[in-house]
């Protein structure tokens, strides 16, 4: 009970920040659990958002205190945002989630992988908790270097992101982005060891002070480095710094610099003609990341990415764009149940075989990295790429 | 109720430890249904099988624990909401399998806990059809659709649940399973009891297993928005339409009200000056059918007195036309924090008085009441809007749902439709129902569990429990 105090401080920030009426805009239909991928898996009111939503009412109206039960219901929620797009009455019911990891954090409560995720990201600055100077390590590697490696000033910054950064079964992902932008002659710098973890980790954790050092701290590299564009590959990084540093830093943090992210620019570099992929006559089907799709409505530039490609014919999943399903990577689930993530991404991978299609194309690199290791357990004979991969296989084809 | 740990154990050894809860976070997420009501249970319990059921029921009927059966709680008259006496909730959603799909036959066997739309989904990628179309599909399960006897707008065309289930599997209340029903069209070997227990709110058995009839799936359909300014020539015209041998597969209705709600909402171009618009739908698998079918109803709506009649010409029009229906809920919600959503269930011919009169209630509690519904089956919903949060205004809230009541009951309709009696609607009943038939209600109930132990404090009103 040694926590006491803060608990109370806590469920009265989250009274300040949600409000009753906020929160009586859900009617209870239930509407949103179909759409919820945990609530899918578990078909169990309380990992589903409309239970969700129940525990922060309660919680507001008295009837119930925080625990460790509570906490669990939270952390294991992808943070998707499915629920709020499926629901009539607009409840903004994702951000409610977050509210509630906000308060299970400062109030001590959040999950011990969790805890250790935030203390990892406070010393080194990633993920992973490695130095954070090996974050150039992908190109280690490579038989050319990367044209961005060297400079130190440039119009763009590639922000390659932790994941892609740090854990080699991602590397293909920078390594194949930074060779497309070489080939197309875009002037770009990488910032190495002076990039940090963009924030979001720490931001759906709970932790928005560790989450407002890192957009602090980023912008600043960015613009010393005299960058007007940064372009990313990861989509959570595109979302916390479209729409989070916002939040974090105030209106006006982003003034001066264009947020890309690599659909965006690779679309207009095929379209322009500035690169010229080699026909690539694949049946393939895409895979909306949730961050970069249904949060950040950025539907069409992978899609015109993969139209750019001769030869490849693209087929949709049943849920797809705004009613897309999460491969359960999202949330930081994984850190705390892994097996919900693999149950979560084999449903996605069953939607994938539907399609017929060979490959799953995403634009993301934790999409990538979860469906492929459920297809691996679950043998499902389907090859997951994200899009920047498969835009330089056509690219190198051509030779 | 306390529970001793003993009987939580043994339902740990029944169901396995991951799916009894007992935690007040995971109780609280069993407390509600779709309506306001909310009360905890003791334990929840989520079964994976019919056995599994059967030792959890015969374990409560000893133990004389009342047992609340719940699908996906979409429920809109608090059936699966506990009573303050607690109990344990019987999640039936794990139950999720499809068993069968009898393609010859036209049959589905599915489990209880099967969520509709999926099932809908299935059989369709094999060209068959299950038509029973609550709005709520993706939100309630097969098992919850049967114990209310869930319709939607198709029902004039296509009927109800209680039409399609030509089986169950059943546990009763002391844990014995039985089946009932099968795959004969014709079945008329004792009593119906698959008849008997779609409706029956969860208080008569626990339903784990339902055979299903199918149909071919249509793959036409036309739709039309067809306006009137006086509600008596709407519900002449739609009298004329029936008469004329039209089966439209849907005839919804809107109210001015809701026009004018969903309008501000959508702004689609409804016509504000209307009394009320009708949704027509027709559809078949022979596109000159339907279309000489869709013709033949303008032609009446229009000599009957229509004030504009327009024909969806594509699919874009015609989901343009259903989004202003579908968008109903939504747009209320927008006007006022709350809605009552009530379903009472008129003669056909009822229909304008009906309005008229509850017209009169929304005007003499100052609470804006919109109406819309089926204009096909008479299954209207007046929806009161209100602020929950105002005392005074529940009052007046509750006070307007009685007249309601009253209303249909004096026009010869009835409380419920399609929702149910559950909580909401207990302190009708006897206004509603012959007093024999409700004993006789009652002793049925009596006989199948003695000890009242399946959904207590449901349906039946407080005067007869005792
Ligand atoms: C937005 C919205 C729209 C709706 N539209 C319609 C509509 O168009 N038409 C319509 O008819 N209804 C409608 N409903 C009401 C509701 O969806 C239906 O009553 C539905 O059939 C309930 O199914 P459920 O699985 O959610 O059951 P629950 O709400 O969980 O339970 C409902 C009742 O059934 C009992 N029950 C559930 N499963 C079983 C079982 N396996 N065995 C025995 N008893 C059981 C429960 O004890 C309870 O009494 C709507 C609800 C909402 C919220
Ligand atoms: S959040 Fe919206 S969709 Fe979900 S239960 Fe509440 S009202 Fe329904
Ligand atoms: S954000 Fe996603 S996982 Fe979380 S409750 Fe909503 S739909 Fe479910």
């Amino acid at each position: 009970m040694m926590f006491q105090p803060r608990v109370e401080n806590a469920v009265q920030a989250l009274g300040e920040r949600i409000s009753h009426d906020d929160i009586l805009r859900c009617i209870r239909c239930g509407l949103c659990s179909y759409t919820c991928p945990t609530y899918r898996v578990e078909n169990c009111e309380s990992m589903g958002p409309r239970g969700r939503l129940a525990l922060v009412r309660a919680l507001i109206e008295g009837k119930l205190e925080l625990s460790p039960r509570f906490a669990e219901k939270f952390y294991d929620c992808v943070l998707c945002a499915a629920c709020t797009s499926a629901c009539p009455g607009g409840t903004q019911s994702d951000a409610m989630m977050l509210e509630a990891r906000r308060i299970l954090y400062k109030a001590g409560l959040a999950p011990e992988p969790i805890a250790g995720l935030l203390a990892r990201l406070e010393a080194q600055h990633n993920i992973s908790g490695e130095d954070n100077a090996g974050r150039l390590m992908w190109s280690s590697n490579m038989e050319r270097a990367p044209g961005g490696l060297g400079r130190r000033q440039a119009e763009m910054v590639y922000f390659v992101g932790c994941v892609s950064s740090l854990f080699p079964m991602s590397f293909s992902i920078p390594q194949a982005f930074s060779r497309t932008l070489d080939l197309a002659g875009v002037n770009y710098a990488l910032l190495g060891e002076a990039e940090w973890c963009c924030g979001y980790p720490a931001y759906i954790s709970g932790d928005v002070e560790l989450a407002r050092q890192a957009a602090a701290h980023n912008l600043e590299v960015i613009r010393s480095a005299g960058a007007r564009q940064v372009v990313v590959t990861c989509p959570s990084c595109y979302h916390v710094f479209t729409h989070i540093y916002p939040e974090l830093l105030g209106e006006g943090a982003l003034a001066g610099l264009k947020v890309l992210h690599a659909t965006e620019l690779l679309a207009d570099l095929l379209e322009g003609g500035a690169l010229r992929p080699a026909g690539q006559a694949v049946r393939v089907t895409y895979h909306d990341p949730c961050d970069l799709g249904r949060k950040s409505k950025l539907f069409l530039p992978p899609r015109r990415v993969l139209h750019a490609i001769p030869g490849l014919e693209l087929v949709e999943m049943a849920s797809t764009g705004e009613n897309s399903l999460c491969c359960g990577g999202g949330g930081n689930v994984e850190s705390s149940a892994p097996s919900l993530v693999e149950s979560m991404a084999a449903r996605r991978l069953a939607e994938a075989q539907d399609t017929g299609a060979e490959l799953i194309v995403t634009a993301c690199q934790q999409c990538k990295r979860t469906l492929t290791s459920a297809a691996r357990k679950r043998r499902v004979r389907m090859r997951i790429l994200d899009v920047v991969e498969l835009v330089w296989q056509a690219l190198s084809a051509e030779g | 109720m306390e529970f001793c740990r003993e009987f939580v154990q043994e339902l740990e050894q029944i169901v396995g430890p991951a799916y009894v809860h007992t935690d007040p976070v995971d109780l609280q997420c069993y407390a509600f249904d779709a309506t306001f009501e909310e009360w905890r249970p003791d334990v929840v319990v989520r079964p994976a099988t019919t056995d599994e059921v059967a030792r959890v029921l015969r374990l409560c009927n000893e133990a004389r624990v009342p047992v609340i059966p719940r699908g996906m709680g979409s429920g809109l008259a608090g059936g699966t909401v506990p009573s303050p006496n607690g109990g344990l909730v019987l999640s039936l959603t794990r139950m999720n399998r499809i068993q069968e799909i009898d393609e010859v036959n036209m049959t589905v066997t599915v489990e209880a806990g099967v969520i509709t739309a999926d099932l809908q989904a299935e059989v369709e990628r094999r060209g068959l059809f299950y038509p029973p179309d609550p709005s709520s599909i993706k939100h309630s399960t097969i098992g919850g659709n049967i114990a209310c006897n869930a319709g939607g707008p198709r029902c004039l065309k296509y009927g109800v649940t209680k039409d399609y289930v030509m089986g169950v599997k059943a546990v009763l209340a002391d844990g014995r399973v039985f089946s009932a029903g099968g795959k004969p069209i014709k079945y008329v070997t004792g009593y119906d009891l698959p008849a008997l227990l779609t409706g029956s709110e969860g208080t008569l058995a626990v339903v784990t297993e339902a055979l299903l009839r199918l149909t071919v799936k249509p793959t036409v359909a036309r739709t039309a928005a067809v306006a009137f300014h006086d509600l008596d020539l709407a519900s002449q015209a739609v009298n004329k339409v029936l008469w004329a041998g039209f089966v439209p597969a849907t005839l919804e209705l809107m109210d001015d009200t809701t026009i004018h709600t969903v309008e501000e909402y959508l702004h689609i171009g409804l016509p504000l000056d209307a009394a009320a618009m009708l949704i027509v739908e027709s559809d078949g698998r022979d596109e000159r059918v339907v279309d000489d079918e869709m013709q033949g109803m303008v032609e009446i709506f229009r000599a009957a007195g229509a004030a504009d009649v327009r024909v969806a010409k594509d699919e874009k029009e015609r989901d343009a036309l259903w989004r202003g229906r579908r968008s109903v809920s939504p747009s209320l919600a927008r006007r006022r924090p709350h809605k009552l959503g009530e379903d009472i269930s008129l003669p056909r011919s009822a229909i304008p008085e009906a309005i008229r009169r509850i017209k009169g209630v929304a005007a003499k509690y100052g609470l804006p009441i919109a109406i819309f519904g089926h204009a096909g089956d008479g299954n209207l919903h007046p929806n009161i809007l209100f602020d929950r949060r105002d005392a005074e205004e529940w009052a007046r809230v509750q006070q307007a749902m009685a007249e309601i009541f009253a209303i249909a009951l004096e026009l010869g309709g009835t409380l419920t439709g399609e929702h149910g009696v559950g909580i909401m609607k207990r302190p009708f009943v006897s206004q509603a129902l012959d007093p024999t038939a409700v004993e006789a209600m009652w002793r049925i109930k009596r006989a199948l569990d003695p000890h009242n132990i399946l959904n207590p404090g449901k349906v039946f009103p407080a005067e007869v429990t005792g």
